[in-house]
């Protein structure tokens, strides 16, 4: 751990001296021993805090009624001792780690448990104390370790003197952890500590000398202070003969500390000094607190506590500001978990609903996922970022990058915020923030989208639509299972709520489920399953994202169809490398290996096909969404959904060579998702953090084009999949609800509007779907994903996520047919049907079956469903493991073996029995 | 005062140790605090009697738009250095060394070189299109490790509770630094004002200040690699790389002219053999960097150890001397930055 600069001067001769003088007192003054009573608790929003609840021992410290964050602030003596017995009263194991003083102790068990840790304190330095396992929610405290001769960390002065300090003459000492995007405050003036909560006004009188203790657990972050600098603190054994002064300081690792005086405001004076972490995405999520240097007078120098978890939320405690929590995770559908969800789900009827009252905060931290993120508003009341009713400085809430940590936003204007990952496009978590004087929770008059809609009216059907598809996407019990007999039942909170109509004015008392119910329907009969009467060639692997199986803690399996007999012939769960949310398949030339992505997680995983055993499991990048080989080489590209490129190797290599990047230096990430490969090598990806489709000569790198996706909204098109024709590609953009039809040089043909027959302004009605661009259909594809062209190019099939697959007609570039699909519709690949001619298999996120479409390569508007599989095996299905719940959930990526597309079908090596025309799709 | 307080401190506590460590030999018990008291008065004084005048390094900055290419993607913004005089403090003997720095915006900024005891008065201009309702009508310097007030920290109103201190189309602004002692160091300085309101620094808004301790031996390798100092006019070069999230970005300084050239990203650094030479690393963004020069070892500053890697977050400064030997490549050792070919070369020519 780090030492302390102390007694240090300009000069080596008297730093020496006073440095020999600090270590023999050390040694004269005898050991103190500390004996502490903490307890772990369960705060009113979810979160978890150390309690102090006895205290014996030279200081003065005072037991506190609660539970705060951080923990109490243990100040002792090196070489002191510490007995500290840990009361645990949460629902879950909580232990005390201390690196490099004390590790791997026993944990107290939840529900009252017990244990007692006793060390001895002879590192210097602020230690940082946590649960191992719960830190990110609250667990964390500092202990801090001081010189028994009383001096602290030296100063810098205004005039360049470094200033020695001892204890007894800080005015002030801070705690500032560093967790996610927030920091977590507390002040200890005169051994009386006070908790500061979320990112707090430090307060401080001109002068005053005032030291921080910075610490971190699980991310990387840097400490900045405005207009101050200070001494970077260095082991006495290590000291140069030239202070290091800094203004910046990196915290990483598991858990890091940084101790530090500065007399406050020296040489700058007075002011709102900002205090923020340097990592840009950390500063993009909120993660800044304030500095305030006050001119000495009655009330200076008093600090500000921020957003509490026992202020104003659902239920809360008091009228301060209050905290809402979210943990990210990579549980299916719990993807934003409120902290509290155990309780609130009763009555939400999801885990990813949270309540709070104007000007408290909702809070966000990435504990549970092994995933970058972003933390976005997808939707928001239009008067949040209204210049004058609102603050457009904060609202939308958005990143430029995905990232590790977390975010913390206050939100002043009532109403109802949606909040997504722009990686993970399903993930979502609402908070309504409800003005207490209204009747019914308030989800506001009209909201903003992301894509640029404005001052959409609540009481619309896109409005309402959305927030059903929220309780559907977040809620496993909502969503389809084929195996049973019952109809679809979505569970809706049963509360009312006050809405706007279309002009604008307050609607209250709307009673929220009879309305989701009365539009669109309730206990819904699922159609029955049935097999294609004509079998397919070969095998269908098909990512079941969300299957949950015994062995292993992260979701999501391969359920591996035989297309022969449509029977289910393995499922591949992987539970020795715990494989986590695989999204998408592609195999090499000859159908023997396959390779599998795990997007929330940074693994490329490959798999003996024949077998499904597991060959290799390699890191490749943040998040990789999709796999694809370039046909002749066999050179394996992966995109890299998290960061900035294209990852690629050869064909046989095991481990990633090089990144194709999907911007120049400097441009914001691309983040590219479903790519596809043009038929002379070139990689295509549909950036969705930047709203373009890129095109890279995969020789050079180079970039060919960046063509502009979407074109029905001004921002966010979110395109997301790539499909590839004769001469033109497809790109389907997820919010923008279209898809382009663009050249192989970037020129753009075309765009197809897949809502141009819906109506998202008025009331659900008998007209919201009609015939309004006259080409006699009505279709509508909501939320298009992925969008493949069969191997022969005549015919483009689109799973889009609202629950429909749109069929479009490659020679007119225009939707020709429309068929039903579950809610969750996602992936779709084409495979060979025996005899002749191709299937389209597409998959379902919120649902357990597999849609089969014959399609119509003579007349594309005649494509029809020829089948619906149950993705659930019975226990005579060979298996690595047990799937224990979410059996056959999630379909998302989907390959069909043998490969047939155009280019790769040529290399296949082997006979699968495809026709000649098969073997040669494009002549 | 602060220089009275601090020698009455160093003689209580040296008197302290010495009561303790050699209280029967009463001779030393007087003689050293007495060496030490002269020798702590005889430093600290004549540093308290330097000249503390240093000169006024008035600055006209520019912050311009780099558009896209063909190449699609965002635009990027760079400062240009417009003007730069050097002069006392009374505005008298003005220097003219804007043609030290290319008349173009670049990626880093211009680094702008000074010495401990100077002053810049910085005036920044807006040089592209923007309306007042655009995420871009705002651009701002904001500067790190030197002395500044309230005005001057380059921030929106809605963190520092004065002002929007920025430059925007209709309205230069002005920044006053003070490089105080103390402040010697490299400091990187930034926008915090565009597009977002903590700025829009990892869109190319960034550049180096270097302030100059022109007095101090600074810390080296010897050619067997013992640490030893070096005089500030031994080093030869300097370079400084920001190390971004997805590219280093530098700019050399020929320490004989003072002449800059930027290199822009992951340049190939050149230098003659057995020269001294000044890295300046700054990273910037959301990414940790592993920093590692392959053939050189360097000492970690504030140290005496010798590394040859460092672990550098955003915003972090690390600075160091090596004497030039054989050809390298610098690098970042991170999993992605590997993968992007995020290094460049060291190439010494004999």
């Amino acid at each position: 751990m780090k030492s302390i600069v102390s007694g240090l001067t300009t000069k080596t001769v008297t730093a020496l001296v006073c440095f020999t003088t600090m270590l023999f007192f050390s040694n004269l003054l005898l050991a103190a021993t500390h004996t502490i009573e903490m307890s772990a608790e369960t705060l009113p929003n979810g979160q978890f805090g150390y309690q102090l609840n006895a205290y014996a021992g030279p200081n003065q410290l005072t037991p506190t009624s609660e539970a705060v964050i951080p923990g109490p602030t243990l100040f002792v003596k090196q070489g002191d001792e510490l007995s500290i017995t840990l009361t645990n009263n949460t629902s879950v194991p909580v232990g005390l780690n201390i690196p490099g003083i004390l590790e791997g102790a026993a944990e107290a068990a939840a529900g009252g448990g017990s244990q007692n840790y006793v060390i001895t304190a002879n590192q210097l330095g602020a230690h940082p104390y946590f649960d191992e396992g719960s830190q990110l929610l609250g667990l964390f405290g500092a202990l801090v370790v001081d010189n028994t001769d009383g001096t602290v960390q030296s100063y810098v002065d205004g005039d360049g003197t470094i200033t020695t300090v001892n204890q007894d003459e800080l005015d002030k000492e801070y705690i500032m952890y560093m967790v996610g995007s927030t920091f977590w405050g507390a002040e200890i003036v005169n051994g009386t500590q006070t908790p500061l909560w979320t990112n707090p006004v430090l307060g401080a009188v001109l002068d005053d000398v005032v030291r921080f203790h910075v610490l971190s657990v699980e991310h990387d972050h840097t400490f900045h202070l405005h207009a101050h600098r200070w001494l970077d603190e260095i082991a006495p054994a290590d000291q140069g003969d030239e202070p290091h002064i800094i203004d910046v300081k990196f915290l990483g690792g598991q858990a890091d500390s940084h101790s530090f005086t500065v007399k406050a405001g020296t040489g700058v004076g007075a002011g709102m000094w900002h205090l923020h972490c340097h990592v840009v995405s950390h500063m993009e999520s909120g993660m800044a607190a304030r500095f305030r240097v006050d001119e000495p007078g009655a009330t200076a120098g008093n600090s500000v506590a921020g957003a509490t978890p026992y202020g104003a939320i659902l239920l809360g405690a008091t009228n301060d500001p209050g905290l809402v929590t979210f943990e990210i995770s990579d549980e299916p559908g719990r993807w934003f978990r409120s902290a509290r969800s155990d309780a609130l789900a009763p009555i939400t009827k999801t885990r990813s609903l949270e309540v709070m009252s104007p000007g408290s905060s909702a809070h966000f931290i990435m504990s549970d996922t092994n995933a970058v993120h972003a933390i976005s508003t997808l939707l928001w009341p239009s008067d949040a970022n209204d210049p004058t009713l609102g603050n457009p400085l904060t609202i939308p809430f958005d990143q430029t990058k995905a990232y590790r940590g977390g975010a913390i936003i206050q939100l002043d204007t009532p109403g109802l915020y949606v909040f997504t990952c722009k990686i993970h496009p399903y993930m979502f978590g609402a908070v309504i923030v409800d003005d207490p004087n209204t009747n019914g929770l308030d989800l506001g008059t009209k909201i903003d989208l992301a894509t640029g809609i404005n001052g959409l009216p609540t009481i619309s059907d896109l409005a309402t639509r959305l927030l059903r598809t929220f309780f559907v996407a977040t809620t496993q019990e909502n969503w389809q299972d084929y195996t049973s007999p019952a109809p679809w039942t979505i569970s809706y909170p049963d509360v009312p709520v006050v809405i706007g109509d279309l002009s604008g004015n307050v609607v209250e008392n709307v009673p929220l489920k009879a309305v989701l119910e009365s539009r669109y329907g309730q206990d819904i009969p699922l159609a029955g399953l049935f097999n294609p009467t004509t079998p397919g060639i070969g095998e269908v692997w098909i990512d079941t994202q969300f299957e949950k199986t015994a062995g292993k803690t992260k979701p999501g399996t391969i359920t591996v169809l035989d297309t022969t007999d449509w029977t289910i012939k393995r499922k591949i769960a992987l539970p020795a490398i715990n494989m986590n949310h695989p999204h998408n398949i592609w195999s090499n030339a000859d159908q023997s290996v396959m390779y599998q992505t795990q997007w929330f997680d940074n693994k490329l995983t490959t798999i003996n096909r024949e077998t499904g055993a597991l060959i290799d499991n390699i890191q490749i990048g943040d998040s990789p969404s999709h796999v694809m080989t370039i046909p002749g080489t066999d050179e394996v590209t992966v995109a890299i959904n998290g960061e900035n490129g294209v990852v690629r190797f050869p064909a046989g290599a095991i481990n990633p060579e090089f990144m194709t990047p999907t911007q120049l230096p400097g441009q914001v990430p691309a983040n590219p998702h479903g790519h596809w490969i043009t038929p002379d090598g070139n990689i295509v990806t549909p950036n969705i953090n930047t709203g373009d489709a890129g095109i890279y000569d995969s020789d050079t790198g180079a970039i060919i084009g960046r063509p502009a996706a979407g074109g029905n909204f001004p921002h966010d098109p979110h395109p997301i999949a790539i499909g590839m024709g004769i001469n033109k590609f497809y790109v389907s953009n997820l919010l923008d609800h279209s898809i382009n039809v663009i050249g192989f040089d970037g020129t753009p043909i075309k765009k197809i509007n897949l809502i141009a027959d819906y109506d998202p302004i008025n009331p659900t009605g008998p007209d919201t779907l009609k015939d309004r661009d006259g080409d006699g259909l009505v279709t509508a594809g909501v939320f298009p994903i992925q969008t493949p062209v069969d191997p022969t190019g005549r015919v483009v099939v689109t799973a889009n996520t609202g629950g429909t697959i749109t069929i479009i007609d490659t020679t007119l570039d225009k939707v020709v047919a429309m068929l039903p699909c579950d809610p969750g519709c996602h992936g779709a690949n084409f495979g060979a049907k025996a005899g002749g001619g191709y299937y389209a298999y597409v998959t379902n996120k919120f649902s357990n079956q597999l849609i089969v479409v014959d399609v119509d390569l003579d007349n594309p508007a005649n494509s029809f469903i020829a089948g619906r599989i149950a993705l659930v095996a019975d226990n005579s299905v060979p298996s690595d493991d047990t799937v224990v719940s979410l059996a056959g959930m999630g379909g998302q990526g989907v390959y069909a073996v043998p490969n047939v597309y155009n280019g790769w079908v040529q290399n296949l090596g082997n006979d699968w029995g495809l026709t000649p025309t098969q073997l040669n799709p494009v002549p | 005062m602060m220089h009275m307080n601090f020698c009455a401190e160093t003689l209580v506590s040296t008197s302290r140790s010495l009561q303790t460590q050699r209280i029967t030999r009463t001779s030393r018990w007087i003689m050293l605090p007495l060496l030490v008291f002269v020798l702590a008065f005889l430093f600290v004084g004549k540093d308290a009697h330097a000249d503390r005048k240093g000169k006024l390094h008035q600055i006209e900055l520019w912050a311009e738009k780099i558009p896209a290419g063909a190449e699609g993607g965002n635009d990027l913004f760079a400062y240009r250095m417009a003007s730069h005089i050097v002069s006392k403090m009374d505005l008298s003997n003005e220097t003219d060394i804007t043609s030290r720095y290319v008349d173009a915006p670049t990626i880093p900024g211009p680094t702008i070189v000074i010495d401990e005891g100077d002053e810049v008065s910085l005036t920044l201009r807006h040089q592209f299109d923007a309306d007042p309702e655009s995420p871009l009508f705002q651009v701002s310097v904001h500067v790190h490790g030197v002395h500044y007030d309230i005005h001057s920290d380059g921030t929106i109103e809605h963190i520092n509770l004065v002002a929007d201190e920025s430059a925007t189309p209709v309205a230069s602004y002005t920044y006053h630094w003070v490089a105080a002692k103390g402040t010697a160091g490299t400091w990187a300085y930034h926008d915090h004002n565009m597009i977002t309101l903590n700025g829009a620094e990892d869109r190319g808004l960034y550049g180096a200040l270097i302030v100059n301790n022109k007095k101090s031996r600074i810390p080296a390798l010897s050619n067997i690699g013992k640490p030893k100092k070096v005089p500030l006019s031994s080093i030869k070069k300097e370079y400084v790389l920001f190390i971004g999230d997805d590219a280093f970005w530098g700019t050399e300084i020929d320490n004989k002219t003072g002449q800059q050239t930027p290199l822009w990203e992951n340049p190939t650094l050149t230098s003659q053999k057995n020269r001294n030479v000044r890295f300046h690393l700054i990273a910037l963004g959301t990414n940790t960097h592993q920093f590692a020069l392959p053939g050189y070892g360097w000492i970690d500053p504030g140290t005496n150890v010798v590394i040859n890697e460092k672990i550098i977050g955003p915003l972090e400064k690390h600075v160091f001397v090596v004497k030039t030997k054989e050809n390298s490549n610098y690098m970042d050792m991170t999993f992605s930055s590997k993968l992007l070919g995020m290094q460049g070369d060291l190439n010494i020519t004999p």
